[in-house]
């Protein structure tokens, strides 16, 4: 064939994959939460090989951690016997307290329906573009994950929330360090509310709180938690800290919170899997 | 294109996918540091011509969306494209020294990620994540991987026959 031929028909095809892309890509903007039909069938085709390739990985790990481990487990062992035993006094003491505003059989029964709530799951994936927006789960539609079910860290401290079940076994979370994320909390110590935003890059900021706001009112080191009133996240999650508080010219103050739940340890996370509207039922 | 071709390509884009799937769960910052799936368009385009890279590109770059959990067709565009520059380029010039072979992976992959950058900012209305600066020197370090890989390959062949 001649060059330019050849060359003709190369154009031709760049031609043809770009205008593929430009198509791909008009089909997915403007972006909204929900993932598209295409996304979808990506996701559920490609997300068995990822489950099979990391199962088989987390077993050599296991392996690893079942066998060299084995040595601290005597140490270890005794340390988690210590700890259980100021949990159970703890506990202990959390019932009693409770006990004055309720009965026993119905704390029994609150207890009970908060276990069996929980879904434990498993990060399976970061979002490499920005590592604080959102995370993808080992759990999907086939575990009756819904948008909007809150997600907790392994010590009960507030991740975020499904945004949507892309597949059958894998949903995204939107974490609070997105900065699309909003969430209405307060200050603990005199219950100052705001709303908290990601800044995108690890941390948050608690929004809307007037700069004629007092430092008796409100004070660095104090713990942020859900307020409720998004009528997403139930009351009383904690969520961070205040490490910062400066007022400039604007109306409000300028503050910065460090969210509770770490990045580094984020790889077994809690799924409520109360549909949200039931917490604000009453 | 030969079978043995065909094996070879899906080989190269296995092992991509595995470096992704792990590395997007144990550090992804990793991710931001080497482009192996363009190492994967590159070697190709350059074996076998530029309607082959920007095919592959394609193919490269919708993996390459699947991880990155954004727009499908941004990082695919810009991998067909460069795809095509790689195996045009790669026929007006000889590639095949390791010092040649470096500054031209160097180029292609800063050119990538300009046009990466550019879709992805104009696309998705917020600011690109840089990994506290590692994005930057994403083209350096997998020229590096890549030159190393290709030295490799070579080594490889010759001890074969």
């Amino acid at each position: 064939m001649p060059l330019f031929l050849k060359e003709r028909k190369s154009l031709t095809i760049l031609i043809a994959l770009i205008f593929f892309h430009f198509l791909l890509i008009s089909m997915q903007v403007p972006l909204g939460e929900k993932a598209s039909i295409f996304e979808k069938t990506v996701f559920s085709v490609f997300s068995p090989v990822r489950h099979g390739i990391l199962s088989f990985f987390r077993s050599i790990g296991n392996v690893w951690n079942n066998y060299f481990y084995l040595r601290n487990v005597q140490g270890q062992n005794e340390q988690m016997k210590e700890q259980i035993f100021y949990l159970q006094q703890e506990n202990n003491l959390l019932r009693n307290a409770l006990q004055k505003f309720r009965s026993e059989r119905e704390i029994e029964e609150n207890l009970l329906e908060m276990h069996e709530s929980i879904l434990p799951s498993r990060v399976i994936g970061l979002d490499p573009s920005n590592f604080y927006k959102s995370v993808i789960i080992n759990r999907g539609t086939l575990d009756g994950i819904k948008k909007n079910m809150v997600v907790l860290d392994k010590n009960g401290d507030l991740v975020g929330r499904i945004v949507d079940a892309i597949s059958l076994k894998e949903a995204r979370v939107q974490m609070i360090t997105d900065n699309e994320s909003g969430i209405s909390v307060f200050a603990e110590g005199n219950r100052i509310r705001g709303i908290l935003v990601g800044d995108g890059e690890g941390q948050c900021l608690m929004r809307y709180v007037l700069a004629t706001t007092t430092p008796e009112e409100i004070s660095e080191g104090e713990d942020v938690i859900t307020s409720g009133y998004d009528r997403i996240y139930p009351s009383g999650i904690r969520v961070g800290r205040i490490v910062s508080i400066t007022t400039d010219t604007s109306l409000h103050k300028h503050i910065v919170v460090i969210p509770y739940f770490d990045f580094r340890y984020l790889d077994q996370i809690a799924v409520i899997m109360k549909d949200p509207q039931e917490f604000f039922k009453d | 294109m030969r079978l043995n071709d065909f094996i070879r390509v899906a080989i190269g884009i296995l092992i991509s996918f595995l470096f992704y799937t792990i590395f997007s769960r144990v550090s992804p910052s990793f991710l931001l540091l080497f482009n192996v799936f363009s190492l994967v368009v590159f070697y190709f385009a350059v074996k076998k011509g530029e309607i082959f890279g920007s095919c592959l590109g394609t193919v490269c770059g919708l993996f390459q969306d699947y991880f990155f959990s954004g727009v499908y067709g941004v990082a695919g565009l810009s991998k067909t494209i460069s795809g095509f520059l790689a195996g045009y380029l790669s026929k007006k010039i000889d590639v095949q020294t390791p010092l040649r072979n470096f500054f031209f992976l160097i180029i292609l992959l800063s050119f990538e990620l300009i046009l990466w950058a550019l879709l992805f900012s104009f696309i998705v209305p917020e600011s690109i994540s840089t990994g506290g600066g590692l994005i930057f020197f994403q083209p350096v370090a997998t020229a590096v991987l890549g030159t190393f890989a290709h030295f490799l390959l070579k080594k490889f062949k010759k001890d074969k026959y």
